[in-house]
């Protein structure tokens, strides 16, 4: 595919452009434009926690109104646009028609459309900071009946209602999933139809089939939620009473249908960046990935028991109480094919060549954190335990040590291995590592303290703990400093990384094909590969994990070459290579 | 240095003693992990090992090790699980013997404390309602109370840290819950369940007395004809 052939103007290239590569780096862009927006609300936040009533630098006066309305867009941000375009759509974007080799998705136009849903979900949950009341304040759960309004106005004014702060966020998420599912349909139609000969549904990369999984446990979970939001957004403009008690409805049926698919949400986010740390420890540990097939079933269970966990987000919420154990069991059973998972990771590392790449340094931190989050998830699956400890830091430190290095250190292990790919250039080396460093510190001294808050009793979201005498001792005030102090130093951190992207990306191109000498077929390409990716499609012959193969001469065997044990099986499996073309359209 | 705020009730010590067998667990399966993933960084570095093996894992020799570890899981999830078991139905479920009733109400933004009339009876025409900012909910030490909790608006969440209990009160529902106090003293309740913008001022307090303190707080309410707001 010439790009002299079909002449793009910068619109059509840049803007609305069908090349799931602009795709992809557009939902990058987006995460991390947003990642900025959730970041700032954390240090508002923070600062007024370690600093009660004292002015801002760079915002002032934090209200109460606006610190519940700031903490709930911090967590809706962090989780609905960053960790999901980041990590799902452009990781799944930027990577699928790569990796299995093939020219675009299966739905360019659709997927265009995905993207600008995507971008009008992010400016409706943004102009919702500017309508009268502001933003929306009762969390990111969204719980009725203070999120349906309906309890105070029974016959809401529509329009009045329709701009408020709480619709516009039920509008906003509704958009996004509805992108998310558009992208979502499109991955899964991909891989499955558009695999280059001899890709083989086990030569598939695990980034793409974890990918794919995430896709489909988002398209099982998110049908009740969009349901459900609709029913929020009725009880909020047209005064009806799904979730109002007094009119025969129930808040607890938010409750289930907010989990139902809030829970396996986190799988589709944690997924994709598993999937990244796959592809990475293989090429600098020079070894293949340790249990391809038994990860791949492994996650397969994790996702059938995604949808058996949701209530132990209720433990506490007034279920029937002997429900708690069916739902502690689930969530005890579900920690096992991931504690499978991340074994299986490590082990890849014993017996290998290791190097201390820039990529490689996010993937063993994130392995690192994600320890402290998954066992510190032990006691929480405890459901006598969590009588305590729901709704205080002990929680919110938790998940923010498996959030954390899920959407922020498997988005940058990513960046700093693909950066080569997608642009020809590369990434500083040391700014890299600093960047790593000053992130995994701060990170780690902020949340670590605030589980000693948690089990002091320190209870969430409240902006002044002034009438708390368990909060207001030492050594709990001084640990809400440090937090705070570090949490700054953790967002400043990332304009290193901005500073590198920036001065990278002016810098001429390098050209460099392989630079890690990795397998995957996404390096056969040009880089930056171009409109329509591969002068001739690959064949592939083998998995994708060959590093250390005895008897080759390199100790690394791209799937596209033929080693010396694979026999020419690529037209005995019958696969009919179908050709991108038949399936994109291109102007 | 004590890592919870101090245990009053009969059950707090449960919650306690739970968190330490989950940590024993928890540490050990950190420091195995801990090994088997700083280990091979410093054995199998590119300097130390130039070369890599080639293991894909897939071999029954090779991922019985993963497996094991599973196993070794699982079983401590299950011990953690039968060890708690107990004293999650203990704290969810009222016990036969009530000594003292009392209704708890949410409202934006403080609790209000429903106490029997005369009669003995909650929810009857004579129930003396306390309905303040500060108020404390008066209960008797060592005796089981039986609350009823309820919310008039949104979700609230009733959390009495030192006594390691808490419930979401749900709007349209009546949730029966128990505590037996031990050591007198004023202790905090806290909304845990965002519910406006005075969430972080819906605060009261338990206060536990001894017999005769209580019975003479609760005469002072029937005398003053404490009625002070009516339930709407």
């Amino acid at each position: 595919m010439d790009a002299t052939l079909h002449k793009q103007s910068f619109w059509s290239k840049y803007i609305f452009s069908t090349d799931h590569k602009v795709i992809g780096m557009q939902y990058a862009i987006m995460g991390i434009i947003m990642a900025g927006v959730g970041g700032f609300l954390a240090y508002v936040f923070r600062y007024n926690l370690a600093y009660p009533n004292a002015s801002i630098p760079l915002f002032g006066h934090l209200s109460a109104t606006q610190y519940n309305a700031f903490v709930t867009c911090h967590g809706m941000i962090m989780v609905f646009w960053v960790g999901m375009p980041v990590l799902l759509s452009a990781l799944g974007n930027l990577l699928i028609p790569l990796m299995i080799g093939t020219d675009d998705m299966a739905f360019p136009t659709v997927n265009m459309l995905s993207f600008w849903i995507f971008f009008l979900s992010a400016v409706v949950l943004l102009a919702s900071f500017f309508v009268p009341g502001g933003a929306f304040g009762g969390g990111w759960t969204m719980y009725p009946p203070f999120s349906a309004g309906g309890y105070v106005n029974h016959n809401p004014h529509f329009f009045t209602a329709l701009f408020s702060g709480v619709s516009l966020m039920i509008l906003a998420v509704a958009l996004e999933l509805v992108a998310m599912l558009m992208g979502g349909i499109n991955f899964v139609v991909t891989t499955i139809n558009k695999r280059t000969k001899g890709m083989t549904a086990f030569r598939v990369p695990i980034v793409v089939w974890f990918i794919n999984i995430a896709s489909v446990i988002f398209m099982f979970s998110v049908g009740p939620l969009v349901a459900g939001a609709f029913m929020l957004l009725f009880d909020n403009i047209l005064g009806t009473g799904f979730y109002d008690p007094a009119r025969g409805g129930d808040p607890m049926l938010w409750e289930h249908l907010f989990w139902f698919f809030g829970h396996p949400e986190v799988y589709v986010l944690l997924l994709p960046a598993l999937g990244v740390l796959a592809e990475i420890l293989p090429v600098f540990a020079r070894k293949p990935l340790f249990g391809y097939k038994p990860i791949i079933y492994m996650a397969l269970v994790s996702a059938v028991l995604s949808v058996l966990v949701w209530a132990h987000h209720q433990f506490v919420a007034g279920i029937d109480p002997r429900m708690a154990t069916f739902f502690s069991i689930g969530t005890i059973l579900i920690s096992i094919p991931f504690a499978g998972i991340f074994l299986s990771f490590m082990a890849t590392l014993w017996k290998g060549s290791i190097k201390f790449s820039v990529p490689m340094m996010w993937v063993l931190g994130f392995i690192g954190l994600f320890l402290i989050g998954g066992l510190t998830g032990l006691f929480l699956g405890s459901n006598t335990f969590d009588i305590y400890a729901h709704d205080t830091y002990f929680v919110v430190a938790h998940f923010h040590y498996t959030l954390f290095p899920d959407i922020f250190f498997g988005f940058f292990a990513a960046i700093y291995y693909w950066f080569p790919k997608f642009t020809g250039k590369s990434l500083n080396a040391g700014l890299g590592k600093l960047h790593f460093w000053l992130t995994f510190f701060a990170f780690n001294v902020t949340w670590f303290v605030l589980f000693f808050n948690g089990l002091a009793g320190q209870h969430r979201r409240i902006n002044d703990y002034s009438d708390f005498s368990l909060i207001m001792r030492e050594p709990y005030i001084t640990f809400e400093k440090i937090a705070t102090i570090s949490a700054i130093i953790l967002i400043l951190s990332q304009f290193i990384f901005l500073y590198n992207l920036f001065t990278s990306l002016a810098k001429a191109k390098k050209g460099v094909k392989n630079p890690w000498e990795s397998n995957t077929l996404e390096w056969v390409a040009d880089s930056p590969p171009p409109h329509g990716n591969f002068q001739t499609y690959p064949v592939v012959y083998h998995g994708p994990y060959e590093y250390s193969l005895p008897g080759e001469g390199a100790d690394f065997l791209p799937q596209n070459v033929q080693g010396k044990n694979d026999t020419n099986n690529v037209t005995q499996n019958n696969y009919e290579h179908k050709t991108a073309t038949s399936f994109a359209t291109h102007k | 240095m004590n890592i919870f705020p101090e245990n009053v009730s009969t059950y707090g010590q449960e919650i306690d003693n739970l968190f330490w067998l989950i940590f024993a667990f928890v540490a050990i399966a950190f420091v195995i992990s801990l090994f088997v993933l700083l280990y091979p960084l410093i054995k199998y570095n590119r300097k130390a090992a130039p070369k890599a093996e080639y293991i894909t894992g897939e071999k029954r020799k090779h991922f019985k090790w993963v497996v094991v570890a599973l196993v070794l899981l699982l079983g401590s999830d299950f011990v953690i699980l039968y060890c708690e078991h107990d004293a999650w139905g203990q704290i969810e479920s009222v016990p036969a013997k009530a000594d003292v009733k009392v209704g708890i109400i949410a409202r934006q933004w403080n609790w209000i404390f429903v106490y029997p009339g005369p009669d003995g009876i909650l929810n009857t025409a004579d129930d003396v309602i306390v309905d303040d900012m500060n108020s404390s909910l008066h209960v008797p030490i060592n005796k089981n109370v039986v609350f009823e909790l309820r919310s008039q608006d949104v979700i609230h969440s009733f959390f009495l840290a030192n006594a390691r209990f808490k419930q979401d009160v749900l709007p349209g529902r009546t949730v029966v819950r128990w505590f037996n106090l031990t050591k007198e003293g004023k202790y905090d309740i806290s909304c845990t369940q965002i519910c406006g913008v005075l969430h972080s001022k819906m605060r009261n307090f338990v206060m536990v007395e001894s017999e005769d303190k209580y019975k003479h707080y609760i005469d002072s309410l029937y005398t003053a004809n404490g009625r002070k707001t009516a339930m709407k």
